[in-house]
């Protein structure tokens, strides 16, 4: 972030009550942070006055094993929620890469991220079901609940999915549950992008139910099963079947191809690293024609990210553009001068409504949707 | 205050007399929806063709500032679509083309008149159906699923409407046409397509909708389970869930509403037993016989008395029948009911329905208990007899039950919606400034207020000033969060 001024005001409040007063009693422009595992995601910070580090705002508010759900403080790791979650065989269902470098469960929402095992379970705006926000006039707002199924009221937690800390401070999040999965197996197929597409459309056309189904840049094709342990071989052996003589059974529950795909999805250093989501029949047209050094490619969702030269920014938003897709850039080099989007929605007299309302004066994260002025 | 002539020819104008119906006794039609006991008649009845008329309808609503409510089929439960006197319904009766099946890419894009059910049969060729399933999919349209964010008896694996809506073209209040979502999960920015859904029609009218389909799972199982008690069966429930499976579905009914429901359909329920469960299983063959072998011995240690498996799939369609037909069925046990839609913590049902049964002798009056009980959504029936004087001691009884599970740490409603039934309520579950800031999303998408105004959120107008003594918000008092 910058800091022109030289006086950069740095506040990590340890409860609510700290982070609206921490709000209100600080001037000017402010910086959402949490770990800072996507600090320089989307579009790079301006001017700022003052940090609000959320990471003091940690640990389990109320866990409720026989609802299957959990009350967490945002600044929280979702590394070590899923820890503390996994004593009762409970987890969220939820694997984007920087999980494991420590990234919060505010973080992860304001961000969007997600992981493979989006194709079934959806991103985290499937998995929030309830938030509490702060705003930037000193406003919380409790929106959802603490059940899984609930239409009082509009549900806030989805504006602030995405939002890269422009419309409100995450404080609480409420998180729908799912079981740990008893046995988790992992299909590898050795083969080019081409070859992947082919195979993931008779993956996803038969009723094997995969949770994940992944293409890698180093030529691997991965697809996940989640499983009882009874049925886990016999799953596995029909699934090996559909993929054919090139398919083999990872290792264990497939950890180590799972770390690479996590490791390619963060990116090579020194490239620009773009996330781009477009109907999933059309991705692999799309990466064809893009200079990429890695990819990760999720074949039945569509979301794919890249690892670019920064000079290729521009053009590929243009060329997922034209594909009817979306494109975000990720991290990138400190002295690219590259778009972070590329052309805005056409609600973009929402967004900028939306953020009117929310933060008036413009005080959290400006420059995040730049070029698109709403923030 | 009658529409002033200037504006009604101008919205006349804007879809020409043919699709508009302003004859009084034809307008009568449009008085309700599902919630029958409120009832406005509306001005004017505009019919659209496509998208563009209703843009086109919109605008001229906007622009002479009149109040327009979108309707879909008016099978809500809680009067989303009632209209507002002197103002405009817009019917999306007409927008009922499903305009793309796409098998490689699992998706269909239909316009909002279609029903829930035509989309599963227009994907069913592929293998592919369309996942939320209220009990009114073979009326209800696509376009107040989005609304209402409908949920159905297999959200509890599968999700709700938000969960299987990848897109929308939406007519924004000042008839603007745009498109909220994309082609994947990825968005560009805050997630508006998930702040629309759900809505209940106070943020834009949707006239295009891009769901996802599912493949069909190789094998559904499906058992009708007969329990000595309710709590019986309510433990059953617990201890699927602490098994690690995931039900595709489960339901649970009391004695009087297997009672009505018996009567109605004769779908095989045992009559007189005090609670039955229906538990479905879906996925691969090995996973699916596995877990259903598990949920049965979970059945038999709870005292089961009759275990019903469907052995065919007519036994399984008989078995939904029986659930799917309860509310209706209600209708032949009493001359009138309410229906309720809260939901609690499912590890608090007991609780809750003990609640009931006591709240019901209280008032003197029957409940019958139909519900989702994976999710805790509950449906309780308050039976009553209008001509004996009995309504307004069955809308308090009714009333007093959704509030009774905000207070359990639930919710005022699951699936039905606030609409006009529920607005008054809401300050029950959220405090003034929770509210406050969800009025901030509405004046941010209609700051004029046309569109649905008097649904969802509470109003002056309609529930009275509020006292104005601080009070404390739900989780406040319950000591999960703390005052500032």
């Amino acid at each position: 972030m910058s800091d022109r001024e030289g006086t950069l005001t740095a506040v990590k409040p340890a409860s609510l009550k700290e982070a609206r007063e921490a709000v209100l009693d600080t001037a000017g422009r402010i910086s959402i942070a949490g770990a800072g595992t996507a600090a320089d995601w989307a579009g790079r910070l301006g001017h700022v006055d003052a940090v609000l580090d959320t990471t003091g705002l940690s640990g389990v508010i109320t866990h409720n094993p026989g609802d299957m759900t959990v009350s967490v403080h945002a600044g929280t790791p979702l590394r070590a929620l899923q820890e503390e979650l996994a004593k009762h065989g409970q987890h969220l269902s939820f694997d984007a890469a920087r999980v494991a470098d420590g990234a919060t469960v505010g973080g992860l929402v304001a961000t969007a991220d997600a992981g493979p095992s989006a194709l079934v379970h959806g991103t985290l705006r499937d998995l929030v079901i309830g938030a509490t926000t702060l705003l930037s006039d000193g406003a919380v707002v409790r929106s959802g609940g603490h059940v899984i199924k609930n239409v009082a009221g509009f549900d806030l937690a989805k504006l602030l999915h995405g939002s890269y800390g422009t419309l409100g401070v995450l404080v609480e999040v409420v998180l729908r549950l799912h079981p740990v999965p008893k046995a988790i197996g992992t299909v590898v197929v050795e083969c080019d992008l081409a070859e992947a597409a082919r195979l993931a459309g008779e993956v996803l056309a038969s009723q094997l139910e995969p949770t994940a189904v992944e293409w890698l840049s180093s030529g691997r094709l991965l697809v996940r099963i989640d499983s009882t342990e009874e049925a886990l071989p016999a799953r596995l052996d029909r699934l090996t079947r559909l993929l054919g003589d090139a398919a083999t059974v990872a290792d264990g529950d497939g950890t180590a191809v799972w770390a690479e795909h996590a490791a390619l999805t963060r990116g090579e250093k020194g490239a620009a690293v773009l996330r781009i989501g477009v109907r999933p029949s059309l991705l692999p047209g799309v990466l064809e024609g893009l200079p990429a050094a890695a990819v990760t490619a999720g074949l039945g969702t569509g979301v794919a990210t890249v690892s670019l030269p920064g000079t290729a920014v521009a053009e590929a938003h243009a060329a997922v553009h034209a594909a009817g897709g979306t494109s975000v850039l990720r991290s990138r080099p400190a002295d690219l001068d590259a778009p972070a989007w590329g052309p805005p929605p056409s609600a973009l007299a929402v967004h900028k409504a939306v953020k009117q309302r929310f933060d008036p004066d413009g005080r959290f994260g400006p420059g995040r949707f730049d070029p698109w002025e709403i923030s | 205050m009658a529409l002033d002539p200037v504006a009604r020819a101008a919205i006349v104008a804007a879809l020409g007399p043919d699709d508009v119906v302003d004859d009084p006794v034809q307008t009568r039609a449009y008085e309700c929806d599902g919630l029958t006991g409120y009832r406005v008649r509306p001005e004017i009845v505009l019919i659209p063709r496509d998208a563009e008329a209703v843009a086109r309808a919109v605008k001229a609503c906007h622009r002479n500032g009149v109040p327009f409510v979108a309707r879909g089929a008016g099978t809500g439960l809680s009067g989303g679509a009632l209209p507002v006197a002197d103002g405009v319904v817009i019917s999306l009766a007409r927008l009922k083309r499903v305009l793309e099946v796409d098998p490689v890419n699992r998706r269909a894009v239909v316009e909002p008149g279609v029903t829930n059910l035509e989309i599963t049969a227009a994907a069913a060729a592929h293998g592919l159906y369309y996942a939320p399933d209220p009990s009114s999919q073979q009326v209800c349209t696509i376009g107040g699923n989005v609304a209402e964010n409908s949920g159905g008896a297999h959200c509890l694996k599968y999700g709700f409407t938000t969960n299987h809506v990848l897109a929308m073209e939406v007519v924004l209040p000042d008839g603007e046409l745009v498109t909220l979502g994309g082609d994947s999960a990825e968005q560009l920015g805050p997630d508006l397509r998930g702040v629309f859904l759900g809505s209940e029609g106070t943020l834009g009218i949707t006239t295009k909708i891009t769901v996802r389909l599912l493949r069909t799972p190789e094998t559904v199982r499906t058992l009708l389970a007969d329990f000595p008690s309710v709590a019986e069966a309510g433990e059953v429930v617990s201890d699927i869930v602490a098994a690690g499976i995931v039900p595709a579905a489960v339901e649970m009914m009391d004695t009087l509403a297997i009672e009505a429901a018996e009567e109605a359909v004769h779908a095989g329920y045992t009559v007189g037993v005090p609670a039955a469960l229906v538990v479905e299983l879906d996925g691969p063959i090995e996973q699916c016989d596995a877990e259903f072998a598990q949920v049965k011995e979970i059945c038999d240690a709870h005292g089961c008395t009759r275990l019903h498996i469907a052995g065919s799939p007519e036994e399984r369609a008989a078995i939904w029948r029986g659930r799917k037909a309860a509310f209706a069925a209600v209708g032949r046990i009493s001359p009138d009911y309410f229906v309720q839609d809260g939901v609690v913590p499912r590890t608090r049902l007991a609780e809750v329905l003990g609640r009931i049964a006591d709240m019901g002798d209280e008032a003197g009056l029957r409940v019958a208990n139909v519900f989702h009980a994976g999710d805790g959504n509950l449906h309780p029936l308050v039976l009553y007899s209008a001509a004996a004087g009995e309504t307004e001691r069955a809308e308090e009884l009714s009333g007093a039950i959704a509030e009774l599970c905000v207070e359990l740490g639930g919710s005022l409603s699951g699936e039905h919606g606030i609409g006009t039934d529920k607005a008054c309520s809401m300050p029950k579950m959220y405090g003034e400034e929770d509210l406050a800031v969800m009025k901030r999303v509405r004046d941010a998408f209609d700051p004029e207020g046309l569109c649905n105004p008097g649904k969802v959120l509470p109003t002056p107008r309609l529930c009275g000033e509020r006292p104005g003594k601080y009070r404390p918000h739900p989780l406040e008092e319950s000591g999960v969060i703390e005052r500032l």
